[in-house]
Protein backbone atom coordinates (compact mmCIF):
# COMPACT_ATOMS: atom_id res chain seq x y z
CA UNK A 1 0.00 0.00 0.00
CA UNK A 2 1.63 3.64 -1.03
CA UNK A 3 1.12 6.07 1.37
CA UNK A 4 -1.19 8.70 0.71
CA UNK A 5 0.58 11.89 -0.97
CA UNK A 6 -1.98 14.37 0.74
CA UNK A 7 -0.32 16.35 3.23
CA UNK A 8 -1.24 18.57 5.89
CA UNK A 9 1.46 21.01 5.01
CA UNK A 10 3.69 22.38 7.69
CA UNK A 11 0.15 21.26 10.18
CA UNK A 12 0.09 21.11 13.55
CA UNK A 13 2.47 17.69 15.24
CA UNK A 14 -0.76 15.89 16.27
CA UNK A 15 1.50 13.04 17.18
CA UNK A 16 4.06 14.52 19.51
CA UNK A 17 2.09 13.54 22.76
CA UNK A 18 0.40 10.26 21.22
CA UNK A 19 3.34 8.04 22.47
CA UNK A 20 5.73 6.12 21.20
CA UNK A 21 3.48 2.81 20.25
CA UNK A 22 1.40 5.25 18.59
CA UNK A 23 3.58 6.28 16.22
CA UNK A 24 5.11 2.67 15.64
CA UNK A 25 2.30 1.19 14.57
CA UNK A 26 1.47 4.05 12.36
CA UNK A 27 5.16 3.58 10.59
CA UNK A 28 3.66 0.04 10.45
CA UNK A 29 0.87 0.83 8.61
CA UNK A 30 2.15 3.26 6.14
CA UNK A 31 3.60 0.20 4.97
CA UNK A 32 0.58 -1.95 4.31
CA UNK A 33 -2.69 -2.89 6.14
CA UNK A 34 -2.16 -5.04 8.91
CA UNK A 35 -3.95 -6.74 11.72
CA UNK A 36 -2.66 -6.48 15.56
CA UNK A 37 -0.14 -10.00 14.97
CA UNK A 38 1.23 -8.92 12.50
CA UNK A 39 1.34 -4.95 13.87
CA UNK A 40 3.32 -6.57 16.83
CA UNK A 41 5.76 -9.03 14.48
CA UNK A 42 6.56 -5.65 12.07
CA UNK A 43 7.21 -3.25 15.13
CA UNK A 44 9.64 -5.70 17.04
CA UNK A 45 11.75 -6.56 13.52
CA UNK A 46 11.65 -2.54 12.70
CA UNK A 47 12.36 -0.79 16.19
CA UNK A 48 13.26 -3.66 18.16
CA UNK A 49 10.06 -2.91 20.46
CA UNK A 50 8.08 -5.65 22.33
CA UNK A 51 4.36 -3.84 22.10
CA UNK A 52 2.24 -5.71 24.72
CA UNK A 53 -1.26 -6.62 23.41
CA UNK A 54 -2.53 -4.20 26.03
CA UNK A 55 -0.58 -1.50 24.96
CA UNK A 56 -1.40 -2.32 20.87
CA UNK A 57 -5.30 -2.03 21.52
CA UNK A 58 -5.25 1.15 23.32
CA UNK A 59 -2.78 2.82 21.06
CA UNK A 60 -5.25 1.24 17.79
CA UNK A 61 -8.26 2.83 19.54
CA UNK A 62 -6.87 6.11 20.56
CA UNK A 63 -5.22 6.51 16.68
CA UNK A 64 -8.76 5.15 15.22
CA UNK A 65 -10.76 7.81 17.57
CA UNK A 66 -8.51 10.59 15.82
CA UNK A 67 -9.01 8.91 12.78
CA UNK A 68 -5.47 8.64 11.82
CA UNK A 69 -6.28 4.69 11.13
CA UNK A 70 -9.66 3.09 10.18
CA UNK A 71 -10.61 -0.40 10.26
CA UNK A 72 -11.00 -2.90 7.76
CA UNK A 73 -13.59 -5.61 7.51
CA UNK A 74 -12.69 -8.37 9.91
CA UNK A 75 -11.21 -11.34 7.80
CA UNK A 76 -12.09 -14.66 10.20
CA UNK A 77 -11.55 -12.75 13.75
CA UNK A 78 -8.58 -10.73 12.83
CA UNK A 79 -9.44 -6.83 12.27
CA UNK A 80 -6.59 -5.47 9.91
CA UNK A 81 -5.98 -1.48 10.17
CA UNK A 82 -5.33 1.15 7.53
CA UNK A 83 -3.70 4.36 7.88
CA UNK A 84 -5.55 7.19 6.36
CA UNK A 85 -4.91 10.30 4.69
CA UNK A 86 -4.80 12.40 7.83
CA UNK A 87 -2.62 9.67 9.72
CA UNK A 88 0.17 9.61 6.74
CA UNK A 89 0.03 13.33 6.61
CA UNK A 90 0.47 13.58 11.09
CA UNK A 91 2.55 11.29 10.95
CA UNK A 92 4.85 13.08 7.84
CA UNK A 93 5.03 16.30 10.35
CA UNK A 94 5.89 14.11 13.24
CA UNK A 95 8.88 12.45 11.52
CA UNK A 96 9.99 15.59 9.96
CA UNK A 97 9.91 17.18 13.36
CA UNK A 98 12.20 14.21 14.71
CA UNK A 99 14.38 14.83 11.81
CA UNK A 100 14.80 18.55 13.10
CA UNK A 101 15.65 18.11 16.47
CA UNK A 102 17.77 14.98 15.75
CA UNK A 103 19.75 17.45 13.28
CA UNK A 104 20.31 19.97 15.90
CA UNK A 105 21.19 17.13 18.35
CA UNK A 106 23.92 16.14 16.29
CA UNK A 107 25.24 19.62 15.70
CA UNK A 108 25.05 20.32 19.03
CA UNK A 109 27.07 17.09 19.65
CA UNK A 110 30.04 18.35 16.89
CA UNK A 111 30.27 21.87 17.78
CA UNK A 112 30.73 20.24 21.12
CA UNK A 113 32.91 18.01 20.42
CA UNK A 114 31.33 15.29 22.31
CA UNK B 1 -14.33 -29.81 33.83
CA UNK B 2 -12.35 -26.57 32.98
CA UNK B 3 -10.32 -27.67 29.92
CA UNK B 4 -8.47 -24.51 29.25
CA UNK B 5 -4.57 -24.49 30.17
CA UNK B 6 -3.52 -21.97 32.96
CA UNK B 7 -1.58 -19.75 30.66
CA UNK B 8 -5.27 -19.01 28.85
CA UNK B 9 -7.31 -19.26 32.41
CA UNK B 10 -4.98 -16.52 33.17
CA UNK B 11 -5.23 -14.33 30.03
CA UNK B 12 -9.10 -14.73 29.94
CA UNK B 13 -9.38 -13.48 33.31
CA UNK B 14 -7.08 -10.42 32.11
CA UNK B 15 -9.58 -9.74 29.56
CA UNK B 16 -12.70 -10.42 31.52
CA UNK B 17 -11.18 -6.70 33.17
CA UNK B 18 -11.96 -4.51 30.25
CA UNK B 19 -15.36 -2.96 29.99
CA UNK B 20 -18.00 -4.84 27.99
CA UNK B 21 -17.94 -2.73 24.89
CA UNK B 22 -13.90 -2.96 24.78
CA UNK B 23 -14.56 -7.41 25.13
CA UNK B 24 -17.34 -6.49 22.11
CA UNK B 25 -14.94 -5.12 19.75
CA UNK B 26 -11.89 -6.82 20.23
CA UNK B 27 -12.30 -9.66 22.64
CA UNK B 28 -11.87 -12.64 20.37
CA UNK B 29 -9.24 -10.93 18.42
CA UNK B 30 -7.27 -10.33 21.78
CA UNK B 31 -7.61 -14.01 22.74
CA UNK B 32 -6.40 -15.26 19.95
CA UNK B 33 -3.10 -12.65 19.62
CA UNK B 34 -2.37 -13.64 23.39
CA UNK B 35 -2.50 -17.34 22.11
CA UNK B 36 -0.50 -16.51 18.66
CA UNK B 37 2.19 -14.73 21.13
CA UNK B 38 2.07 -18.08 24.37
CA UNK B 39 2.47 -20.09 20.78
CA UNK B 40 5.90 -17.78 19.95
CA UNK B 41 7.26 -17.98 23.64
CA UNK B 42 6.16 -14.74 25.39
CA UNK B 43 5.31 -15.46 28.91
CA UNK B 44 1.34 -15.71 29.69
CA UNK B 45 1.97 -13.89 32.51
CA UNK B 46 3.23 -10.75 30.96
CA UNK B 47 0.54 -11.31 28.27
CA UNK B 48 -2.04 -11.29 31.15
CA UNK B 49 0.09 -8.10 33.06
CA UNK B 50 0.04 -6.21 30.10
CA UNK B 51 -3.56 -6.84 29.40
CA UNK B 52 -4.55 -5.95 32.73
CA UNK B 53 -2.76 -2.39 32.97
CA UNK B 54 -4.57 -1.64 29.31
CA UNK B 55 -7.79 -2.72 31.19
CA UNK B 56 -6.68 -0.29 33.85
CA UNK B 57 -6.26 2.52 31.43
CA UNK B 58 -9.64 2.04 29.75
CA UNK B 59 -12.00 2.15 33.08
CA UNK B 60 -9.67 5.18 34.14
CA UNK B 61 -9.72 6.92 30.22
CA UNK B 62 -13.45 7.21 29.26
CA UNK B 63 -14.50 7.74 25.57
CA UNK B 64 -14.81 11.27 24.70
CA UNK B 65 -18.35 11.78 24.91
CA UNK B 66 -18.46 10.25 28.08
CA UNK B 67 -15.56 12.80 29.42
CA UNK B 68 -17.56 15.58 28.68
CA UNK B 69 -20.14 14.30 30.89
CA UNK B 70 -17.79 14.02 33.61
CA UNK B 71 -16.51 17.27 33.35
CA UNK B 72 -20.14 18.48 33.01
CA UNK B 73 -21.41 16.75 36.86
CA UNK B 74 -17.91 18.09 38.15
CA UNK B 75 -18.83 21.49 36.99
CA UNK B 76 -22.19 21.47 38.30
CA UNK B 77 -21.25 19.30 41.68
CA UNK B 78 -18.82 22.48 42.51
CA UNK B 79 -21.07 25.11 41.68
CA UNK B 80 -23.90 23.22 43.98
CA UNK B 81 -21.12 22.99 47.03
CA UNK B 82 -20.20 26.77 46.39
CA UNK B 83 -24.01 27.63 46.54
CA UNK B 84 -25.00 25.68 50.03
CA UNK B 85 -21.49 27.46 51.16
CA UNK B 86 -22.57 30.93 50.50
CA UNK B 87 -25.73 29.82 51.94
CA UNK B 88 -24.36 28.71 55.51
CA UNK B 89 -22.36 31.38 55.35
CA UNK B 90 -24.99 34.16 54.71
CA UNK B 91 -26.08 35.80 57.97
CA UNK B 92 -30.02 35.44 58.69
CA UNK B 93 -29.77 39.68 59.24
CA UNK B 94 -31.53 40.61 55.92
CA UNK B 95 -34.38 38.17 56.89
CA UNK B 96 -35.12 39.33 60.24
CA UNK B 97 -34.63 43.26 59.34
CA UNK B 98 -37.04 42.88 56.82
CA UNK B 99 -39.82 41.62 58.81
CA UNK B 100 -39.31 44.33 62.34
CA UNK B 101 -39.10 48.00 61.84
CA UNK B 102 -35.95 49.62 62.84
CA UNK B 103 -35.67 52.34 65.60
CA UNK B 104 -33.92 54.81 63.63
CA UNK B 105 -34.35 54.05 60.10
CA UNK B 106 -31.59 51.75 59.17
CA UNK B 107 -33.25 48.07 57.99
CA UNK B 108 -29.84 46.62 59.68
CA UNK B 109 -30.01 48.13 62.98
CA UNK B 110 -31.49 45.37 65.52
CA UNK B 111 -33.55 47.18 68.18
CA UNK B 112 -33.06 46.52 72.05
CA UNK B 113 -29.34 47.96 72.42
CA UNK B 114 -27.97 47.31 75.59
CA UNK B 115 -26.50 49.90 77.60
CA UNK B 116 -22.69 51.01 77.20
CA UNK B 117 -20.16 49.04 79.88
CA UNK B 118 -17.86 51.84 81.47
CA UNK B 119 -14.36 51.28 80.70
CA UNK B 120 -14.61 48.33 78.05
CA UNK B 121 -14.56 49.50 73.97
CA UNK B 122 -17.80 48.72 72.28
CA UNK B 123 -16.10 46.95 69.94
CA UNK B 124 -14.51 44.39 72.53
CA UNK B 125 -18.09 43.86 73.84
CA UNK B 126 -20.06 43.09 70.58
CA UNK B 127 -17.56 42.99 67.43
CA UNK B 128 -20.33 42.25 65.05
CA UNK B 129 -21.47 45.69 65.92
CA UNK B 130 -18.56 47.28 64.74
CA UNK B 131 -19.06 46.47 61.74
CA UNK B 132 -22.71 48.06 61.21
CA UNK B 133 -21.26 51.27 63.04
CA UNK B 134 -19.26 52.47 60.66
CA UNK B 135 -22.14 52.41 57.73
CA UNK B 136 -24.01 55.98 59.54
CA UNK B 137 -22.36 56.84 62.65
CA UNK B 138 -23.66 56.10 65.48
CA UNK B 139 -24.04 52.60 67.71
CA UNK B 140 -27.34 50.44 66.92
Amino acid sequence: MAVSRQDGGAGQDVLRRAGEASVLILISLAGGTKHGYALIQDIRELAGVELGPGTLYGALDRLERLGLIEPLPADDRRHPYRITAPGAAALRVHLDSLERVSAAGRLRLQLGGI
Amino acid sequence: MNAAPQPARLVETALRCYPARWRRRHGEEAAELAALLIRDGTPAGSIAWNYLAGAAREWLAPPPGRRLGIVACALLAVACSMGISAGLLTPAVPARASTSQPPHGHAHCRAGSRAPVPGVPHALRYPQASIRETRHGHAC
